[in-house]
């Protein structure tokens, strides 16, 4: 084990002055840059949702102007209603903004930051340096994609997939997003996929070398796990988005044919000759498949530990757990055509890929049946992350479910494209990922801040949260046959008869937008004014994981003596007569390690 | 600007209150607690919410699928559809059986299990027993679902069925924002396409007529092509649609037929049904289901009366998306050949026309 190595780092706990500068802006200690991760991935939460609020509102009323949108959007709203050329852009910002900005950086840089080295007993990660130009690159890749919404042409407007042609000819006429604010969407996707990979090495590396002695593989908690496969899948998928997303901009800027071939516009051939546009879809899948686990990894570790150590129960099936998720790892890279089951590649392509995404949904009921039975016979504290926990577990079962259905190619074609994709994927790794993030937000809270967060408005913020959820996204099923990404359905009787449901999705939607208010005061009073953590509550949810034993001051360096050594696995709840066995408790007399 | 002014101030009271009464429960909890909170009462108080959301949530669910799932598509107008729709129906029971089920044990965990200082939780960590029984089942109803699910997508793209059936054979293309459709004249023969600069840009200059599609005019089978605004087909005859697409990804999509495949530029695809009922027929079937015999706002006549099979575009393809829409009409044999003796061909209409023009400078 590597435990000389970690021992070595001592002199880090007398770790020389830091200016400002170093302390809260470049900042290479752990715990700092999951804040500074945390708080940018709120803002873009923020920003993202709003943009939800925005073209929601056109949905739900689509005839109706709101004078407020002229003067908050301009242009983009003359006379008070939203733009087909803008809605366009706010469904693919909207897209690209949660599920890369929020749901990956915000929630995996966060957790894997925080909890690694202080789950597994380090000082730091292995690389602090590379944690931080980690963190850059993700603040760069904002930039850039923010400063596309002030582009003339606007920002990208073809979808978070970006599928060429519609992205991939740089030619306002045919969509106006694909000017320039498609070239900053690719740059800024190049250096947030730079920042991916930069953290994932760090993190598997740390995983790897930094456990402290006695943490064996078997005895780190779920959480660490799920952050591991989880790098391992960003290294391993990202590359591919990025080779896709450097050659589509090669067709774009120097003309040449990757993904483009035959193309007639005006009435005239262009000189694309040979590409595959279906090539692209490929490469993108093959990232954006195993993107969803990226998303849902964290949260499923985080609603494990949280399950856990407020059932006072040891999780169920630890190493079926750990099994499960490992299989989705190795076989999420074999679903990704499901996305693609009518996009032209030869049907018979698809035979392969029903039976490798039903495969998967294997683990994925093993994981929620072990779930249910670790509260099963508890003692259950339901604290605010308590809650959230069980919220994750409620809309995982029910976004999981949907996929059911849409992984069976028959069953999928007719509903691909339409509002039940929609409904889905936003269940299952929109909802379900936020509830696992929130959780994790309210339980390390005092780790991160040394105070709590209120809780009754936490309690709010939950209830608020999944009223809100189920609001929007229960009678969204029941447009089955409507396609998504579209502006109005004024056009299609067949499509133009849910005008009421729409409104309560809004509705819904507001709600939960409003909650998230309640959850941002909540959030940045609680830094400054939070109750706090004292020196006689170090460990306030009595948890057996190694992070508790660091003091109320965050240290850099975690802990102010030797790093505590390692006896037991992390799930010793309510055996030997008592209710907590920290990591840190030799085994008993006659005691046998479970 | 006022209301504006003062829904926003409104707000932001609101906001405020949910604060301070939030605030004010933490501090008299710190006054009395101290700050160690050990969530005995709002375990309490949650626990009994859960189950309240879990009954009320259960009936509303009930609620909004019996009032909007008459809504819903109506059943397939084509033979392959049906087994679509059937699959679905399994489908939703099973995954529905499951839900109910796991979300019952999950609410009802949360309230009987919840804190209670004379319990002990009991240390269970893992059992092979049930942890076979929810990997075996799970995985042999998967296992029914793929195999089913493989038998039914095989059929659909399994286009020797085809052979001696005598198709409707057509082709459509779609572009920003419209769909070209493209009918073979009485040869029963699309013309052929040649897709080269020559026969395209060179013929838009000397012309003056777009040929986007590259068609070979000089080529007898595509100078009686027609190209009508709506799709005509013959009920219980199969289809065959040749699709393509011009400048962006389009995806022809017949909600009703339980049809979707994309339209790629430089890159045929193409897909087979059968519908089995003419347009009028499918509306007698919806006159006297729910949904469809109430009076529609738009029209002031009962809603089946306004239906009609549609094509829609399920591919983003850019701004007006959501704008291309063709009307789709199945009728009998006799009405279809009518109809079809009514088109004029394309060619002579204006191609030759322009070509003419210039030909005879």
């Amino acid at each position: 084990m590597s435990t000389d190595l970690t021992h070595g780092h001592d002199d880090h706990g007398h770790h020389h002055e830091d200016t400002w500068l170093t302390k809260y802006i470049f900042s290479q200690d752990h715990k700092m840059i999951a804040k500074q991760f945390l708080i940018t991935g709120i803002i873009w939460a923020f920003i993202g949702g709003l943009l939800s609020l925005f073209f929601r509102m056109q949905l739900a009323w689509p005839n109706e102007t709101f004078p407020i949108l002229e003067t908050l959007l301009g242009k983009w709203a003359e006379g008070g209603q939203i733009s087909n050329d803008f809605y366009y852009s706010l469904v693919t910002m909207h897209g690209t903004i949660l599920v890369f900005f929020v749901l990956t950086a915000g929630l995996s840089g966060t957790f894997s930051n925080l909890l690694i080295p202080l789950q597994i007993g380090a000082r730091d990660m292995a690389s602090p340096l590379m944690n931080m130009l980690s963190y850059w690159f993700f603040f760069a890749a904002g930039v850039v994609m923010f400063s596309s919404f002030f582009v003339q042409t606007g920002p990208a407007s073809g979808g978070w997939t970006a599928y060429p042609p519609l992205n991939g000819i740089r030619d306002i006429s045919i969509n106006i997003g694909s000017g320039l604010g498609f070239d900053l969407w690719i740059a800024s996707m190049s250096l947030f996929i730079v920042s991916s990979l930069l953290g994932g090495l760090n993190y598997v590396a740390t995983i790897i070398n930094l456990r402290t002695k006695g943490m064996t593989m078997t005895r780190l908690p779920l959480l660490i796990w799920a952050l591991l496969f989880t790098a391992v899948l960003g290294i391993l998928s990202f590359p591919a988005l990025l080779s896709a997303a450097v050659l589509l901009e090669f067709d774009r800027i120097l003309d040449t044919s990757f993904f483009l071939n035959n193309i007639v516009i005006g009435g005239d051939l262009l000189a694309y000759k040979g590409g595959s546009p279906v090539l692209f879809q490929h490469l993108f899948w093959f990232l954006g498949h195993p993107e969803v686990y990226i998303i849902i990894f964290p949260a499923m570790g985080i609603v494990s530990e949280i399950l856990s150590v407020n059932a006072k129960k040891p999780i169920f099936g630890y190493k079926a757990m750990i099994m499960s998720i490992g299989s989705i790892t190795v076989v999420g890279f074999f679903v990704w055509a499901h996305h693609m089951f009518v996009s032209g590649m030869n049907p018979n392509l698809g035979i392969v890929f029903i039976i490798f995404t039903l495969l998967i949904a294997i683990p994925s009921s093993i994981k929620v049946f072990n779930w249910l039975t670790t509260l099963w016979r508890g003692n259950l504290k339901l604290t605010p992350p308590m809650m959230f926990a069980i919220g994750f577990i409620s809309f995982f079962i029910f976004g999981g479910i949907t996929g059911i259905f849409l992984g069976n190619a028959p069953v999928d074609l007719p509903l691909h494209d339409t509002y039940f994709v929609v409904a889905h994927f936003h269940v299952v790794m929109g909802v379900s990922a936020f509830f696992g993030m929130w959780a994790g937000v309210y339980h390390w809270f005092p780790k991160m801040y040394g105070r709590f967060m209120n809780d009754t408005l936490a309690y709010i913020h939950f209830w608020g949260s999944l009223i809100g959820g189920y609001l929007v996204f229960v009678p969204m099923h029941f447009l089955t046959g409507v396609p998504r990404r579209y502006y109005s359905f004024e056009q299609f009787t067949t499509f133009d008869i849910f005008q009421d449901v729409n409104v309560i999705i809004t509705l819904g939607a507001f709600l939960v937008f409003a909650t998230q208010i309640v959850f941002l005061i909540n959030f940045f009073y609680s830094i400054f004014k939070g109750r706090k953590m004292t020196s006689d509550n170090l460990n306030p949810w009595g948890a057996n994981t190694l992070e508790w034993t660091t003091p109320v001051e965050r240290i850099h360096g975690n802990w102010s003596g030797d790093i505590p050594q390692v006896y037991r696995w992390p799930y010793d709840y309510s055996v030997n007569g008592n209710e907590i066995n920290p990591q840190t408790k030799p085994l008993e007399e006659g005691e046998e390690e479970h | 600007m006022t209301t504006t002014l003062l829904s926003l101030f409104a707000v932001f009271l609101f906001f405020l209150v949910i604060f301070y009464i939030a605030k004010t429960i933490e501090l008299s909890s710190i006054a009395k607690n101290g700050l160690k909170n050990d969530y005995v009462k709002s375990t309490k108080v949650n626990a009994y919410l859960a189950m309240f959301f879990y009954i009320v949530g259960m009936i509303i669910l009930v609620m909004t699928t019996i009032s909007l799932a008459p809504r819903m598509l109506p059943e397939s107008a084509s033979v392959h559809g049906v087994e679509m729709d059937k699959m679905f129906d399994v489908t939703l029971w099973v995954t529905g059986l499951a839900f109910l089920l796991t979300q019952t044990l999950l609410f009802f965990f949360v309230y009987f299990y919840r804190y209670n200082e004379d319990r002990k939780a009991y240390f269970f960590p893992h059992s092979n027993l049930l942890e076979m029984i929810w990997t075996i089942v799970p995985a042999v109803v998967l296992v029914a679902l793929v195999f089913k699910g493989i038998g039914v997508w095989h059929n659909v793209f399994d286009f020797q069925q085809l052979d001696g059936k005598d198709p409707i054979v057509f082709e459509v293309t779609g572009k920003q924002f419209a769909w070209v459709l493209r009918y073979p004249g009485a040869d029963g023969k699309l013309g052929p396409r040649e897709i080269t600069h020559e026969n395209i840009n060179e013929f838009n200059a000397k012309y003056s007529l777009p040929n986007e599609l590259g068609i070979v005019w000089t080529d007898k089978a595509s100078q009686d092509d027609i190209y009508p605004n709506d799709i005509y087909l013959v009920k219980d005859r199969p289809v065959l649609v040749k699709l393509g697409a011009l400048d962006v990804i389009h995806s022809f999509y017949l909600p009703h037929f339980r049809v979707k495949m994309d339209c790629v530029p430089g890159m045929p695809t193409q897909f087979m049904f059968t519908p089995m009922y003419t347009t009028e027929e499918f509306k007698e079937r919806l006159k006297n289901k729910k949904f469809w015999k109430n009076i529609d706002p738009k029209t002031g006549e009962p809603r089946w009366k306004g239906f009609k099979f549609e094509l829609a575009c399920a591919e983003l393809c850019g701004k007006s998306h959501f704008g291309m829409q063709k009307n789709v009409v199945v009728v009998e044999q006799e009405e279809y050949d009518a109809w079809l003796a009514k088109q004029k061909p394309f060619y002579k209409t204006v191609v030759k026309k322009a070509m003419d023009r210039v030909d005879n400078q």
